[in-house]
């Protein structure tokens, strides 16, 4: 499992670029190409009330993006990769998974949410409506953030995020795909934190000789998905704790000093996620790191 | 920039409403002090009319209080200009218009609604409560049900567009419209249409005649066919005496796909496609899928037909006295709709490239449209004693009715001028009497006239793009699809005038 081509979809925002700039040292481990994708919204340019399409306007934006694009892919072309590029009117969303099915990409690149006064969640629901649908795994890519911190407001630039990725586990088939992805890091990496979190529905509801012997098993687990990652000469430490998964795992991040947070997703739909909840969703939204979301 | 706009409209908008209501004030005064010899009327009294008048007709006929014969003739300003926004924006300011229609809408409708509440107070409320609740509701309610529950069916297959194929597929869709809506049946062909056709090399006249027939006189069968009908059916038109036009839209529909099948064979021919041998791509059979969703089709019939068969009595709801069987319709509708959408599977309606916004913009500018109407519908509804007397007294025959309610609709929307001409015939002919003892002679005793009005709404609706709001969908898919679409004057034009003008002739020397 490797990324060799991107999905790099785009809507112009602020910091766009220096995301995608970002993104380019993945060429270490293997990426060839970029495909660089704007999805103009089809009520942007149809169904003019009374009116009809704005074909003008159509073709305005496309120009206008095709004109970033060619700037963009010198940097990418300076990088040695190879870049694409696909501009498309439709529903955003549908048509961001029909593109990445058709160009069979490795990694679909998702932007943060428009940046607002008050920032406690990070991904929209159109994001998180991809990563429901989507095989290919997702990186919510945060390049410039703001959040709180004991009382205090912090910008903070996510660069260099596959540096100390924090990849939380739970032992989940997703999370073995995680694991074999998180692998093929070596030469951008420099450790990897294989966390698991104890969650409070398991705990709670058990007696002490019970919650060791998970605890037992837990090492043992984490330390066999260290020595995987080792074996792919990438260096790993395993942590364990007990809490609310998803609060754990942002908190956790934080002190250790993680530049990105890996997680399994087990693709719930929207009923299922609003009954049973998402720990991965959770973690997505609420985190000021990147996350990389494998299903 | 922005703020200075709104800056800038809000000025202007109060300049409108202190010399409306000044205005307004002195024509109440004037009109009281006139109609002194048939019983003053006082402010007081006009809140007292609001509050305790029994329906709309009370407040309209049978109550203390005529509005319609009190409002003067520019208080149907704001209507015009909502009409005239729709008809100009589209083509002068595109760009403007998509953006900010909803902003246009809400700026006619307070310039209507504030004067007209400062100088009526509760008899003005209990009218603008009246047309939302008993008018705007349930049409914007029936729509949404139709479009959701039409946007899940989906025509899947390979099929060549020959000159039968495409007459078959018109003449289907424009069976399916008077059933599932223009709109409806619209949306479910023309996707499947412009894809049998892409390898065509003229497909401008096609999506023309799809237009003609499928988005406008195909829905002249039933109240759910048309929103015209529609508004019919809720101020009292029997859901099958929509079939009395049967003959009309038989001969225009034969008319227009004779034709079409004549114009499709000769551009088949000329683009050497005759006998020309089939090439095999790879062929995918024709098929339906989502049909479960005209099982809540026929509940959206059901419901609508049960509501015009039953009488379980009123319920009183800000004022307004409604029939229970017309929320219980509403109700119906609702559910029906969300069963589509629980039930219709995402990929579905993404085949079908489904989204909210023309609901949407229908839901924002039809709110504009009914609250401006209000006054230019009480006035025509006063009959001779209205200032638009002159409009009653100038039409006259069943062929003025189709033809002025035909020519309005054209480029103004169909509903609301279904609407004016349907209270100028009730003004007409039974001026003072209540709709509810007016409506039903109208369908029988004068029923020329109604089925000119019909007729003339729902036919007509397809004389330019801005007739019906499924024209303007079905051009905006056919030109991202990459089917050139002729201009507004283009339309109107080539193709309006050429084929569907002399058909409505025809209509008028038969039965007119």
């Amino acid at each position: 499992m490797k990324i060799k081509k991107i999905l790099f979809p785009t809507k112009f925002r602020e910091l766009a670029f220096n995301s995608l700039e970002s993104l380019l040292e993945l060429k270490e481990i293997g990426l060839k190409e970029v495909v660089l994708t704007y999805v103009i919204p089809r009520d942007e340019v149809g169904f003019v009330p009374y009116g009809g399409y704005m074909k003008d306007e159509e073709e305005r934006l496309r120009e206008q993006a095709r004109i970033r694009f060619e700037d963009w892919q010198e940097a990418i072309t300076q990088e040695g990769i190879e870049s694409k590029i696909r501009i498309e009117v439709g529903n955003p969303i549908p048509q961001l998974y029909r593109i990445a099915e058709e160009e069979k990409v490795d990694l679909i690149i998702a932007g943060r949410k428009k940046r607002t006064a008050l920032e406690k969640v990070y991904v929209g629901s159109h994001t998180l409506d991809l990563i429901r649908r989507t095989s290919i795994p997702v990186l919510i890519s945060k390049y410039m953030v703001r959040f709180e911190w004991e009382g205090e407001l912090i910008t903070k630039v996510n660069d260099h995020i596959f540096a100390k990725p924090l990849f939380a586990t739970d032992w989940s088939k997703p999370s073995e795909k995680a694991l074999k992805l998180v692998s093929s890091f070596k030469g951008l990496t420099d450790k990897v934190m294989v966390t698991h979190i104890i969650g409070v529905k398991i705990s709670k509801n058990l007696d002490k000789s019970e919650l060791r012997r998970i605890e037992r098993e837990s090492k043992e687990r984490l330390g066999n998905y260290c020595d995987t990652l080792k074996k792919a000469g990438l260096k790993a430490e395993p942590h364990l704790f007990s809490g609310r998964s998803s609060a754990e795992i942002i908190r956790v991040a934080r002190e250790h000093k993680a530049t990105m947070i890996v997680m399994g997703t087990t693709g719930k739909d929207r009923l299922r996620e609003f009954w049973l909840g998402s720990v991965s969703h959770r973690v997505a939204e609420a985190s000021e790191l990147p996350v990389l979301l494998v299903s | 920039m922005k703020f200075g706009k709104w800056v800038l409209t809000f000025f202007l908008l109060s300049i409108f409403c202190i010399f409306s209501v000044s205005a307004m004030a002195s024509d109440h005064e004037a009109a009281a002090t006139h109609d002194a010899g048939h019983g003053a009327v006082t402010e007081h009294e006009a809140a007292h009319v609001g509050t305790e008048a029994h329906g709309h007709e009370e407040a309209g006929h049978g109550g203390h209080i005529n509005l319609g014969e009190l409002l003067p003739l520019w208080s149907c300003i704001p209507f015009a200009c909502m009409l005239l926004s729709i008809a100009l924006f589209p083509l002068l300011a595109p760009k403007f218009w998509h953006h900010h229609f909803g902003k246009v809408s809400a700026v006619w409708a307070a310039s209507l609604a504030i004067p007209f509440l400062i100088a009526f107070k509760g008899a003005a409320v209990h009218e603008l409560l009246h047309i939302v609740l008993a008018d705007y509701v349930p049409f914007i309610i029936l729509l949404w049900a139709l479009f959701t529950i039409s946007g899940g069916i989906v025509l899947k297959g390979t099929l060549r567009g020959t000159p039968v194929v495409n007459t078959i597929m018109i003449l289907i869709g424009t069976v399916l419209a008077s059933w599932m809506g223009t709109t409806g049946a619209a949306m479910l062909m023309i996707r499947p249409f412009l894809k049998a056709n892409d390898y065509r090399k003229n497909r401008t006249f096609m999506v023309v005649f799809f237009i003609f027939l499928v988005a406008n006189i195909g829905g002249s069968l039933t109240p759910l066919g048309d929103p015209p009908l529609f508004l019919g059916f809720l101020h009292g038109v029997d859901f099958f005496w929509t079939f009395k036009i049967m003959p009309h839209m038989l001969l225009t529909a034969g008319i227009l796909l004779v034709i079409y099948f004549i114009l499709d064979s000769y551009h088949y021919k000329k683009e050497g496609l005759k006998g020309a041998p089939v090439e095999e791509g790879e062929k995918e059979p024709l098929r339906l899928q989502g049909i479960y969703n005209f099982i809540f089709l026929g509940g959206v019939v059901g419901s609508v037909l049960i509501s015009g068969m039953v009488d379980w009595g009123e319920v009183n709801t800000l004022g307004i006295h409604r029939a229970v069987q017309d929320w219980v319709r509403d109700g119906l509708l609702i559910v029906m709709g969300i069963l589509s959408l629980l039930a219709t599977s995402k990929k579905l309606r993404e085949y079908n490239e489904f989204t909210w916004f023309p609901i949407v913009e229908v839901g924002y500018l039809f709110i504009g449209i009914f609250i401006t109407m209000v006054p230019c519908l009480l006035i025509l509804k006063a009959g001779v004693k209205g200032e638009l007397a002159f409009l009653i007294a100038a039409v006259k025959e069943p062929m003025h009715y189709f033809w002025i309610t035909g020519s309005l609709s054209a480029f103004l929307d169909n509903a609301p001028t279904y609407l004016t001409f349907f209270n100028t015939a009730l003004g007409a002919f039974y001026p003072g009497m209540s709709e509810a003892q007016a409506v039903p002679l109208l369908m029988t005793e004068t029923s020329i006239y109604l089925k000119a009005i019909s007729a003339g709404a729902v036919f007509f609706g397809a004389c330019s793009y801005i007739g019906n709001a499924p024209n303007f969908m079905v051009r905006s898919i056919a030109e991202e699809a990459g089917t050139p679409m002729p201009s507004f004057f283009g339309y109107i034009v080539k193709f309006s005038l050429l084929y569907l003008i002399p058909t409505f002739v025809v209509v008028t020397l038969i039965f007119f």
